[in-house]
């Protein structure tokens, strides 16, 4: 790589990356032999949603293009951003991104693509007016971490998959309304086996939803990761995130006073928040982000590997 | 355990000591830095009941606690009042800042141990700033406090801008609140429950 500097893997971070991807592939797997188990014809099925999986992943710039109403720039009307983008890129190992802005004032930057040849880069206006330029160039190669980890790819297949079970759900539902499906068999037998194949449904997208979004916590782990490895400052993306993501909103103007005396009267204790909305975000908490970039930091700051 | 260690980690045993005494390192650390230098003062703040004996005769109990006991470190102290809103103030003050943090956590501890543990609501240290909060402004000598809530057991950093309540510099208190985590203090992560104390009396 052109001088960039690698940290020490984060290996619990990517055990549990693998972790969720393989669980996920063996909860897809078990649904699998319950379907062929039933002789369940999911050909055709399979072919609709993986036909819109892949005309989504093939079609995503312009999809998010059209859809965030970003607008592309050239070289000419935008030459410092991307130069800018260009040297983060260069110091990434890839090719130069499409650039787009995006005219809104809510700070917010992101990227797509289905591989690092075919990549898009947006910033919004409101970004470039809050950050500095180090800060910008964070946040860039945070969004540059993402097309080089190929994050749109794992993100499709996994909400392919978990689209193909919404899907089955709602199929199984009309047909245990209408009786549909194979009149071929006993229809006692039949409704009973439907019955429990679409509880089974029900549970697997549960769970592959779940692990659908603790894997992309971790993608946004990664990119923090190696984004810092391509700007050589975590400490940059860290104050973007904190001024980007509106945390100053969080520190209360009440007085402590006002609390009276504490714990023993709330009925949630303070250590239990927090704890079960973490499961459902696509994000990791904020600060869990700013603490590790920080700490990459230090790591960074004494030498360490 | 799986799940635990899938979607995240538990939180470790705290005990008053064990968060209180992260803010003497965090405090050496930064000093060398040059970024902090220390008040002499701190304080205590509880809601008052008189009819708790020990709160009720609190300067005779204070006394041989920190001044004229065997081992007490010396700190002198002096009482305050806030009748509307029925607190009351330690004002503790001590040239060493580790026997300062060590004298406000013997106080709290005594108060707990003579059944005002409900009552305690905060330890505040005060500590001065002197660097650059984010790329535009250098602070010199800025007055921040730092409160240990008894009920979360953590800090977290306070910088007021008034005496009105809700006036409070909350960018330079994410600066600050992430420059001593670097250090190892334990600082409160749910920014939601960073309550400040207007008018503190020191």
């Amino acid at each position: 790589m052109y001088g960039v500097r690698k940290f020490k893997r984060d290996s619990g971070l990517v055990t549990r990356m693998y972790f969720t991807m393989f669980m996920l592939g063996v909860l897809y797997a078990i649904f699998a032999m319950v379907l062929w188990a039933l002789s369940f014809p999911i050909i055709f099925i399979g072919a609709i949603v993986g036909g819109m999986a892949l005309f989504q992943y093939y079609m995503s710039d312009k999809l998010i293009l059209w859809g965030s109403g970003s607008k592309l720039v050239t070289a000419e009307q935008e030459p410092e951003l991307h130069r800018m983008i260009n040297r983060l890129a260069v110091r990434a190992g890839m090719p130069m991104p499409k650039v787009a802005i995006m005219n809104t004032h809510v700070p917010n930057a992101f990227a797509t693509g289905r591989n690092p040849n075919n990549a898009l880069v947006a910033v919004t206006v409101g970004i470039r007016e809050r950050l500095t330029e180090r800060e910008l160039e964070a946040v860039l190669s945070h969004e540059l971490a993402h097309v080089r980890n190929r994050d749109m790819r794992v993100l499709a297949i996994g909400n392919f998959l978990v689209t193909m079970t919404s899907f089955l759900m709602t199929m199984l539902f009309w047909s245990m309304l209408f009786g549909g499906f194979g009149g071929h068999r006993d229809r006692n037998n039949n409704g009973g086996a439907i019955m429990l194949v679409y509880l089974v449904t029900i549970i697997v997208y549960f769970i592959g939803q779940l692990l659908v979004l603790a894997l992309t916590r971790y993608r946004e782990y990664g990119a923090d990761h190696s984004g810092a490895e391509i700007c050589g400052d975590p400490a940059s993306l860290a104050s973007a995130l904190e001024k980007i993501s509106g945390v100053m909103a969080h520190i209360p103007s009440e007085d402590l006073r006002k609390l009276q005396t504490a714990n023993a009267f709330l009925v949630i204790p303070v250590a239990l928040t927090g704890g079960v909305g973490s499961l459902f975000s696509t994000h990791p908490r904020i600060e869990d982000r700013i603490r590790r970039l920080r700490e990459l930091e230090q790591r960074m700051s004494f030498g360490l590997r | 355990m799986v799940l635990a260690r899938l979607f995240g980690k538990r939180p470790p045993d705290r005990t008053d000591w064990s968060v209180m005494s992260t803010i003497i390192r965090a405090e050496q650390r930064l000093m060398a830095r040059g970024e902090i230098s220390p008040s002499r003062r701190a304080g205590l703040i509880f809601r008052n009941d008189e009819s708790l004996p020990f709160l009720r005769d609190l300067k005779q109990e204070l006394d041989p606690i920190l001044y004229t006991g065997p081992g007490a470190t010396k700190t002198a102290f002096e009482l305050h009042d806030e009748p509307e809103s029925g607190m009351r103030w330690i004002v503790m003050e001590d040239g060493d800042f580790s026997d300062l943090v060590s004298s406000v956590y013997t106080v709290g501890n005594a108060m707990g141990a003579n059944g005002a543990s409900g009552n305690l609501l905060a330890a505040v240290f005060q500590l001065y700033f002197t660097g650059a909060v984010d790329d535009s402004s250098f602070r010199s000598g800025l007055r921040t406090y730092w409160i240990y809530r008894y009920d979360l057991k953590s800090f977290y950093p306070f910088v007021p801008t008034g005496d009105a309540v809700g006036d409070r510099d909350r960018p330079t208190e994410v600066s600050l609140s992430s420059r001593a985590r670097r250090q190892g203090m334990s600082i409160e992560r749910n920014m939601e429950e960073w309550r400040g104390l207007w008018g503190i009396p020191f």
